[in-house]
């Protein structure tokens, strides 16, 4: 089977000149959960908005799924993002609105401006949408408004508005930065029952190694920019460790 | 290059300001007497040398207001103390030109005649006419009544102006950008034109009454809003922006699903305070014929019957200060 993501080369540099990432190559295989890792500014959430080309790429090539998607626009762009779905460090939901519209937000990718703008959205729509707040487990919040919900029951929102997409890919900022220990074993658990059960091949940056540890099926370490690292979690030695995160650095456990 | 050119464009305006005051105010004014002389080639000639004087000493030894402002401290004592001088000098002298231009005048402040006839006014106005209670109340309807129209027929379209009025749903392009910057420049120019102004222009065009004021607000409120508007949306979380757009959703969409939703109450609070404050510049435009409350107040000063003014005066503030509580609650609920 082909790769799903095929980064040739790929650099990007930001309007004032710095160079988040340099010269990236890297392949994800359908199916993984491929973890990056790396200091904060080390380009990993850039890498990640690269893939879903809310970022375009500097120079190199992304292929995504067969087709080339590095200098994609309009139509073509809108259906490359609708295929990969994405959860944030701080949730991103629209904080005013219910939990069951925050969700069915995940679907206005597949519907007409006009359609979505007026408000209708179909039952079956909505059916899908409260299965999905079944699989993260918080259907019975669904007519709360969002902002009334703990961190990691938004953060399971945010997974539930991300399966509307039937995602190919789920892209995860750093989903539980912000959350407590226990909270963040919960969502973890979530992303790696999607990756298992559907088959969803899984991207997602971490900071805690011992949560890497446990759900990674391939690790991926960036340094200013620059991948320094690519193997198995259990290949993470204290010396890569310090290679990658300083040598001043200490790990710090999340059990 | 240009801060070179810039400094020396402060001085020159110095040099041809202290020159002109004094060529111009002071001496005619206050030396001789109201003698006012023609600006010809002799004063000219001391304007431009005083100007020129000072950029070239300015640029050749340093001591230069020009430096002083735009570096914030110039080099050398001598140097430094100078520029300090011809700033002093020039704040000096505008205050001395603002004095005798100003007409400012104690003797007419503490006039016996004046203050006979103020006492007259204030007494006039604390023992107000009740009788004109009625019609008062039904014109200071007309008031609220022309604000709230002014500020309800404006609303969509400050709305809908807005998003392309903010810069970061307009920084996508060249032709983004050129609306951005044609729409600011519009509603940056209609706003520094006082409401009273439009009221004048509106009373030519329509006919004085009700209807030019309500367009005088109107204008006034379109650009106002705008402008709160759009900058409380380049103020939105760019957080669910990105998550939006993640889901492929369209411009339109990311615009309405997650701009929209952060906007809307502080949309209302500022359409709420629009609002008393429309019905304060009401009052004001009224003054010069765009009815209501203030037309009547204007009328009845032309006629000095002033105890009914003093009944309008306190019409006014009762409403305005009701106004101003009901609004301030409701933004305070709203938040």
């Amino acid at each position: 089977m082909p790769p799903l993501i095929s980064a040739e080369h790929l650099s990007f540099e930001y309007p004032n000149g710095f160079k988040a990432l340099k010269n990236v190559s890297f392949t994800v295989e359908p199916g993984e959960f491929l973890v990056v890792i790396g200091l904060s500014g080390s380009g990993k959430s850039t890498l990640m908005r690269t893939i879903n080309r809310l970022l375009e790429p500097t120079s190199g090539t992304l292929t995504f799924h067969g087709s080339d998607v590095t200098h994609i626009e309009g139509d073509a762009l809108r259906r490359h993002r609708q295929k990969i779905g994405m959860i944030f460090q701080h949730f991103n939901l629209i904080k005013r609105h219910s939990v069951l519209r925050n969700t069915l937000y995940g679907a206005l990718g597949q519907l007409s401006s006009m359609q979505s703008m007026l408000g209708h959205f179909s039952p079956d729509l909505c059916e899908k949408a409260l299965r999905n707040l079944d699989i993260v487990g918080i259907r019975e919040k669904a007519d709360q408004r969002a902002d009334s919900l703990s961190g990691g029951q938004q953060q399971r929102v945010a997974i539930a508005r991300a399966l509307m997409q039937d995602p190919m890919l789920l892209l995860a900022d750093e989903p539980v930065a912000s959350l407590d220990p226990a909270t963040s074993h919960s969502v973890m658990k979530y992303l790696d029952r999607i990756n298992k059960e559907f088959g969803t091949t899984v991207v997602c940056n971490l900071h805690f190694l011992s949560l890497v540890r446990q759900y990674a099926t391939r690790v991926i370490a960036l340094k200013a920019g620059e991948i320094v690292f690519e193997g198995q979690p259990s290949e993470i030695t204290e010396q890569w460790f310090k290679e990658i995160y300083g040598d001043d650095a200490t790990e710090v456990e999340i059990r | 290059m240009k801060r070179h050119l810039l400094r020396l464009g402060i001085d020159v305006f110095f040099g041809a300001y202290i020159a002109t005051i004094i060529d111009r105010i002071l001496i005619p004014r206050v030396i001789l007497d109201n003698v006012t002389t023609p600006f010809d080639g002799m004063h000219q000639a001391l304007v431009i040398g005083l100007a020129l004087v000072l950029a070239v000493l300015g640029s050749v030894t340093s001591a230069s207001v020009g430096r002083l402002i735009l570096d914030g401290s110039v080099s050398g004592s001598w140097q430094r103390t100078v520029a300090m001088n011809i700033a002093w000098i020039s704040f000096t002298l505008t205050v001395l030109a603002g004095w005798v231009v100003t007409g400012i005048s104690p003797s007419a402040l503490f006039n016996g005649q004046g203050l006979e006839g103020a006492g007259r006014i204030f007494k006039a106005l604390f023992t107000p006419n009740t009788d004109i209670i009625g019609s008062a109340l039904l014109a200071m309807v007309e008031t609220i009544y022309l604000a709230f129209m002014a500020t309800a027929i404006a609303v969509p379209f400050s709305f809908a102006l807005s998003f392309f009025a903010a810069r970061n749903l307009m920084d996508h392009g060249a032709i983004p950008r050129t609306i951005y910057v044609a729409i600011r420049f519009v509603t940056n120019f209609t706003r520094s034109i006082e409401p009273l102004i439009w009221a004048i222009i509106f009373s030519v065009w329509v006919g004085i009454g009700p209807f030019a004021g309500m367009l005088a607000l109107v204008v006034h409120t379109i650009s106002s809003l705008t402008k709160q508007y759009s900058e409380q949306i380049e103020d939105v979380d760019t957080g669910p922006m990105e998550a939006i757009s993640a889901t492929g959703a369209s411009r339109t969409q990311v615009v309405w699903f997650s701009v929209v939703p952060q906007c809307v109450i502080p949309f209302l609070s500022f359409t709420i305070y629009r609002w008393d404050i429309n019905v304060r510049m009401a009052t004001v435009i009224g003054l010069v014929g765009g009815g209501g409350i203030g037309t009547m107040l204007i009328q009845y000063q032309g006629l000095a019957q002033w105890r009914e003014v003093g009944t309008i005066v306190i019409l006014i503030a009762l409403v305005v200060w009701i106004m101003d509580v009901i609004s301030a609650r409701i933004r305070e609920a709203l938040k």
